[in-house]
């Protein structure tokens, strides 16, 4: 899970690396992702989201290819 | 307060007070509690996914999003310096510690360096990349290496 200048580079570190070319995350989806699973995690009434919460905060944040399926098996 | 959480909560906010690991000893004394006991908190921890422990199964290496050691990924806030696990979780710091914060990282290729600004609002307007190359499925397969 890393940081990239642009598409340009995350295509260029992929193919350097051998690496199928995943979906692309804006800083502003990110936030989204970071909010959904970190803002209650110093509280004792937090937990982590389930596989069907899951589907749906990153649905929610325009997420929703098979990659972010958390039970798919046919990702590849 | 059921024990494995008077554990995850003294872990995660030691993490929050000081950026760095808590030492096995530091947690027993925190939740008055042998560091046997603790032990077998760490290892139902990591089996919900709370933490991740290094090869001793007593020192931690992740309790998403701190990060037990140094990385690429260094967030600041309140006069306080963290390393977040990866890019995901250098966003989760300031989620979690709910303050302002300067994230600094770098890109992958190229290693320009990133520094971003995030408030309660999030990140400022930046046209960076967050890419994984692990699908959502197989995270946990090796979370190290996700």
């Amino acid at each position: 899970m890393l940081f990239f200048r642009s598409e340009e580079r995350v295509r260029e570190w992929c193919r350097a690396q051998g690496y199928p070319m995943r979906p692309l995350v804006r800083m502003d989806q990110l936030w989204g992702l970071a909010e959904a699973w970190y803002a209650t995690r110093l509280e004792p009434t937090s937990r982590r989201p389930q596989p069907s919460e899951m589907r749906e905060i990153f649905a929610g944040l325009g997420l929703s290819s098979v990659f972010w399926d958390p039970q798919s098996d046919t990702f590849d | 307060m059921d024990f494995d959480l008077q554990v995850k909560l003294a872990v995660y906010h030691h993490f929050a007070a000081t950026g760095g690991r808590p030492s096995l000893d530091q947690i027993a004394e925190q939740v008055a509690a042998d560091a046997g006991a603790v032990l077998e908190a760490y290892r139902r921890l990591r089996a919900q996914r709370v933490l991740v422990l290094e090869g001793d199964g007593a020192s931690i290496r992740m309790a998403p999003p701190f990060s037990g050691v140094a990385t690429q990924h260094r967030v600041e806030t309140g006069g306080v310096a963290y390393f977040a696990n990866c890019a995901w979780d250098a966003l989760g710091i300031p989620a979690a510690l709910r303050m302002p914060a300067t994230v600094h990282s770098r890109c992958e290729q190229s290693l320009e360096p990133l520094r971003l600004e995030v408030t309660a609002a999030g990140p400022g307007s930046s046209d960076w990349l967050f890419h994984c190359v692990v699908p959502a499925a197989r995270w946990w397969d090796d979370i190290v290496f996700t």
